[in-house]
């Protein structure tokens, strides 16, 4: 079967970006910006953190933007952008993400019983937010942004064994914030 | 086992993207990306082989000049001469949707807009880091964050039928940031007449959050 090239419903625009129309690059950003800082958000954690890399990423991107070969959507391109610039902040204040010693892959036993239902974004959102640095990236990149343990295990330079219990540890973690009688939303 | 918290997330993925970021930050941007400006633009239509146009940067500029002028003139020279007619077609196409909704909040925004700007500079007359004092990311992001409701509240003030309750709350976000930046104000102003006088205690805990 022949391969088509993924063809974004964005691509006029792109190609706009790409001979450095100003006014087509804003047009992108408009799109992207929102669901981008919230990415940059939930790794770094730190409101002027997530804008600096949001800037670094779109910056980057709009230079780069003739390596965007329309193989996947342009969306998830950028993503990655920021999911690596995000990562290499935090990674200057903290030598390393996921500890060594964490990186043992045992099993996360006694699943914590997960009730559902008293969840609320808001609350979910919230305890996620008090996560430690490595546990809270995993996380994120896991439930939100649809990353899997290998991706991760690629993005953070770990294996993929190590990310799922890493993701045990951390969904456990989390599930004890919320159930603690002091969080509130 | 069944996820049952992946399950949650995906269920409201578009809900946990709550942050926005301000809006000054596609300035920054822009400053970063290299601008085009110095390559001669030309300019060029064709209509097939028989008829071709094209011109440089410079011409286009005196041609949209002259353009602009004459339709200027032309403009006043027809409101002039039927002016009631002409006024009132003018004000019913060009007047923005949100006129017909609730026509005080334009008159209302401008002014408060004015009060914020000028706070604006006066804080940005202060130098914090001089003052001991860097907690104004918090106060950008506070503001960012009124910023974003804002935005939010005027897109609904076109889908809501009951518009006072919305336009109340649009002027109540507007006066909180002038709250937000007066206390800020009086804060620098305190604190600089304090470094003014070194021998006294420096209050610093009463710092910004508002």
């Amino acid at each position: 079967m022949e391969k088509l090239s993924y063809q974004d419903v964005n691509h006029h625009v792109i190609d706009r970006c790409k001979s450095g129309d100003n006014r087509a690059q804003y047009e992108l950003y408009k799109l992207y910006s929102k669901a981008m800082f919230n990415v940059s958000m939930r790794i770094t954690n730190d409101y002027a953190e997530a804008e600096d890399v949001l800037q670094e990423a779109f910056v980057s991107a709009f230079k780069n933007l003739h390596s965007y070969k329309a193989e996947a959507s342009f969306g998830s391109w950028l993503k990655k952008i920021v999911v690596n610039a995000a990562i290499n902040a935090i990674r200057k204040r903290r030598s390393e993400l996921v500890p060594m010693d964490e990186r043992v892959v045992g099993e996360v036993a006694d699943e914590v019983c997960e009730d559902d239902s008293e969840w609320q974004v808001a609350k979910v959102r919230r305890a996620i937010q008090q996560l430690p640095d490595g546990y809270r990236v995993v996380l994120s990149l896991y439930l939100l942004e649809g990353y899997d343990h290998a991706e991760i295990g690629e993005v953070l330079g770990i294996t993929e064994s190590t990310s799922k219990s890493q993701y045990s540890r951390a969904k456990k973690k989390l599930l004890e914030i919320m159930k603690e009688p002091q969080f509130v939303v | 086992m069944e996820d049952k918290l992946k399950k949650f997330a995906d269920e409201h993925r578009d809900e946990f993207d709550v942050f926005e970021p301000r809006t000054e930050l596609w300035q920054n941007i822009c400053e970063e990306l290299p601008q085009k400006r110095n390559t001669a633009k030309v300019i060029s239509i064709k209509f097939g082989d028989s008829a071709s146009f094209s011109a440089n940067s410079m011409f286009m500029r005196i041609a949209a000049a002259i353009v602009l002028l004459v339709g200027c003139g032309l403009t006043l020279f027809l409101m002039k001469s039927n002016a009631p007619e002409a006024g009132n077609t003018i004000a019913a196409t060009t007047a923005p949707p949100v006129n017909n909704i609730a026509p005080e909040l334009a008159e209302v925004e401008a002014y408060y807009v004015s009060q914020i700007e000028e706070k604006k500079s006066k804080l940005s007359e202060y130098d914090l880091k001089v003052l001991g004092l860097d907690d104004q990311q918090e106060i950008d992001q506070e503001l960012a964050r009124l910023d974003s409701s804002y935005i939010q509240l005027k897109k609904q003030l076109y889908t809501t039928p009951n518009t006072d309750e919305i336009v109340g709350a649009l002027i109540q976000n507007l006066q909180i940031r002038i709250r937000v930046l007066n206390r800020q104000l009086e804060v620098l102003q305190r604190l600089e007449q304090i470094n003014e006088q070194p021998d006294l205690e420096p209050q610093r805990d009463e710092t910004t959050n508002v």
